[in-house]
């Protein structure tokens, strides 16, 4: 396929360019919250929020104004520096990673003729650089469970560990099948791959499968919310956390939500491409959508497994499969 | 249904059904053919689809459970022993109670306290009755012992207030003139609530 | 001039958390700050237009080896301070200030001898994952082989050690605790 010559990219579109990200994004995780709620509730046949504005919309902004306005309690043995890095450690790697994906589409600011580009900094190992940048997101849970001098932060921090060392190869191999066919780890790559509207789910079902649940494992989502699941360790990593830092903690869960359903609809089910009348930009924010609504269809329908069960099934089952789709896609690339 | 099946204490004869759950597989393959059973047995869609169409019936089909409790209100059964209503007769609008003292003789926790007198047609009035809701036990005794049946429980269970003598005035319990039509008359001890024959299915075990 | 900003930003962070990594008497402080350090490293990476290896960095030190680092650190209390103990701190510091010596004269001596060279430039047209593929398929063909057995031997050493009493459920009762006990003294005494 022929590229098309795009504008240069300057500082100026790259800096608009993240404080959109930071805006939209840190909007979309809050009004996250109310949809989850929402679904859940309708899902159980109930309301869900109902009082602040039309239809509980505008709990939104009650709920920030309680995180806001809350006391920042620190705990009296806590390891304070750190105990306060912690959140920040999560909510920033979050946004971190979504700078080298595709978010929105480019455009140029009229007037003052400013090139908006489409990844804030497409560098050509995008996908494990997000891969990474999540995986650094452990340290949030991690250290803020070791911080708070609490039995519970430690049992919290240690599951974060745990969970960890669980999807973290399923997350990687489960990939490399489709980054074998594309030949790049550059999300543009993936995304000119399947222009021709096959989807790379239909070359990777394995694939795609084992990285939607070592993605479920990576945003702490429920069949594997082993890190904060109140009804065996209170909140896990995130009991002595109050007010602010908590709803940093929250934020970057969500923000992780939605880099899982972009890399999904990137990698997986045709990017960002046009799809019979729908243009790209609409396929993609529907992808997305669909993404974050199974997670939160998912977290109705399904109860959540043990620690040990969770590493049962990555190491025993999920990493021999995603082992044996690696070398049947190479023995099929190599033949075909 | 006799009464015998009821006396029938043996677990093991009555009509229980046992599940075939299978045996904890013992060996590397069977735990092996397990896994790969469970995996291609599609019922964790099972578990999706049910919540979908749950949320399906939920907002297209008008099967939301909830109350907005302050704004919507469930009926209440006629037999629930709220906070007190004294009715009206229905025709001249005057109160029903003839002042006989009964209900203030019956209270056990003696909260009743009530004053009468001849006015000028030498028909007895009440000229004062006071409930002290801080030690009425709601018992119902009152209700029970009216001859007239004047002083009734109402469906009036939200009894939070500031002070306890907000409901406690003869007056307050009185229906107003005004609503007159819409008093309702106390349907009897036993008496079923009004939406009964919604509230009947099948309890969870018989499915 | 953003380059030269950024090298020294990631230079003067990298030296202060490593600093704090080896000063600092408290598990949670070092450990923390050594993970950041690790992050500012991958930095000099990026920089250098090695984006894989940055990545790679990232990956497995920051993400895989920091995290069994923090497992371990799970059995202490992280919110206490350690006491060292010194039996001989001039002989300490004499030994270290040496191999610190030693370090940055065999490091610095290349360069003051203007001796390093690139072997591996950037190629145009070939991407990171690429040449850094090729490099070890070709030249570095056997050490890369041998650290992959290398990690294979230390695996399995692993699983012995950690599986003794694997062939045993805990969670299932067939076997009474007594029973259970009785055959892993066995096992020992074996």
């Amino acid at each position: 396929m022929e590229a098309t010559i795009l504008p240069e990219v300057t500082a100026a579109g790259v800096i608009i360019k993240a404080v959109l990200i930071l805006a939209v994004i840190s909007a979309i995780a809050g009004f996250g919250t109310f949809i989850e709620r929402k679904i859940l509730a309708f899902m159980q046949r109930r309301l869900g929020p109902m009082h602040v504005g039309p239809h509980g919309l505008l709990q939104l902004a009650a709920d920030g104004i309680k995180l806001f306005t809350k006391e920042d309690i620190i705990p009296q043995h806590a390891n304070k520096v750190v105990f306060a890095v912690a959140p920040a450690i999560t909510a920033a790697t979050a946004f971190i990673a979504l700078a080298a994906v595709p978010v929105f589409p480019d455009f140029t600011i009229p007037f003052v003729d400013i090139y908006v580009p489409s990844i804030a900094s497409d560098i050509n190992v995008g996908i494990l650089f997000v891969l990474g940048m999540m995986a650094a997101g452990l340290y949030g849970p991690l250290l803020a469970g070791m911080a708070q001098a609490n039995k519970w932060g430690i049992i919290g921090s240690a599951r974060t560990a745990i969970q960890f060392l669980s999807y973290e190869v399923i997350t990687g191999l489960s990939i490399l099948a489709p980054i074998m066919m594309v030949g790049s780890l550059s999300f543009v790559d993936f995304n000119n791959y399947q222009t021709d509207g096959l989807w790379m789910v239909v070359y990777q079902p394995v694939a795609f499968v084992l990285f939607i649940i070592a993605g479920f494992a990576e945003t702490n989502r429920t069949p594997f919310d082993l890190l904060e699941h109140e009804a065996e360790v209170i909140s896990g990593y995130a009991t002595e956390y109050s007010g602010m830092r908590w709803g940093m903690f929250f934020i970057g869960e969500y923000a992780n939500m939605i880099t899982i359903g972009v890399i999904a609809a990137v990698v997986f089910l045709g990017g960002y491409n046009d799809f019979w009348i729908f243009p790209g930009w609409l396929m993609i924010i529907a992808k997305i959508a669909f993404s974050f609504f199974f997670m939160l269809w998912v977290r109705a329908a399904w109860p959540h497994v043990r620690p040990d069960q969770l590493m049962w099934l990555c190491w025993k089952v999920l990493m021999p499969l995603a082992v044996i789709n690696v070398i049947i896609t190479g023995i099929v690339m190599m033949l075909v | 249904m006799s009464l015998e099946q009821f006396k029938n204490r043996n677990v093991g004869t009555q009509n229980y059904k046992k599940l075939d759950l299978e045996h904890s597989p013992t060996c590397g393959w069977c735990q092996f053919k397990q896994v790969v059973s469970r995996t291609f047995k599609p019922e964790l869609f099972v578990g999706l689809w049910v919540t979908l169409r749950e949320m399906g019936n939920a907002l297209f089909r008008g099967k939301m459970h909830t109350t907005q409790y302050p704004f919507e209100k469930l009926p209440i059964s006629p037999r629930y022993r709220a906070i007190h209503d004294m009715l009206r007769l229905l025709e001249s609008g005057h109160y029903r109670c003839i002042g006989c003292g009964l209900c203030e003789k019956i209270c056990i926790s003696n909260c009743i306290s009530m004053d009468t007198r001849y006015d000028e047609n030498q028909r007895k009035e009440v000229s004062e009755y006071t409930i002290n809701f801080g030690r009425c036990i709601f018992c119902g005794y009152c209700a029970e012992v009216c001859p007239e049946l004047a002083i009734v429980h109402g469906p009036r269970y939200e009894t939070a207030s500031e002070q306890r003598a907000s409901f406690s005035l003869f007056e307050d319990m009185l229906t107003p003139i005004d609503k007159l039509n819409l008093q309702q008359e106390y349907d009897g001890f036993g008496a079923i609530s009004s939406n009964a024959d919604e509230n009947i299915k099948k309890t969870p075990l018989a499915y | 001039m953003y380059e030269v900003i950024a090298f020294y930003i990631f230079a003067i962070s990298t030296t202060i958390l490593f600093l704090i990594t080896v000063m600092s008497k408290n598990v949670l402080y070092a450990m923390t700050a050594l993970a950041a350090g690790m992050v500012m490293i991958s930095g000099f990476f990026f920089l250098l237009g090695a984006d894989f290896l940055g990545v790679v960095q990232l990956i497995v030190y920051v993400g895989a080896v920091m995290a069994l680092y923090a497992f371990a650190m799970m059995f202490f209390d992280a919110t206490k301070d350690i006491k060292e103990k010194h039996q001989n701190p001039a002989l300490v510091f004499l030994l270290g200030g040496l191999m610190a010596l030693v370090f940055v004269v065999m490091f610095s001596a290349p360069i003051i001898g203007e001796n390093v060279q690139a072997l591996y430039p950037i190629v145009d047209g070939v991407g990171n994952a690429q040449a850094v593929g090729m490099v070890l398929f070709t030249k570095y063909l056997v050490p890369f082989e041998v650290a992959a057995v290398m990690l294979l031997v230390a695996m399995i050493a692993g699983i012995i050690l950690a599986g003794k009493k694997m062939d045993y459920s805990l969670t299932e009762c067939e076997v009474s605790d007594q029973e259970l006990e009785d055959e892993i003294l066995k096992g020992e005494a074996k």
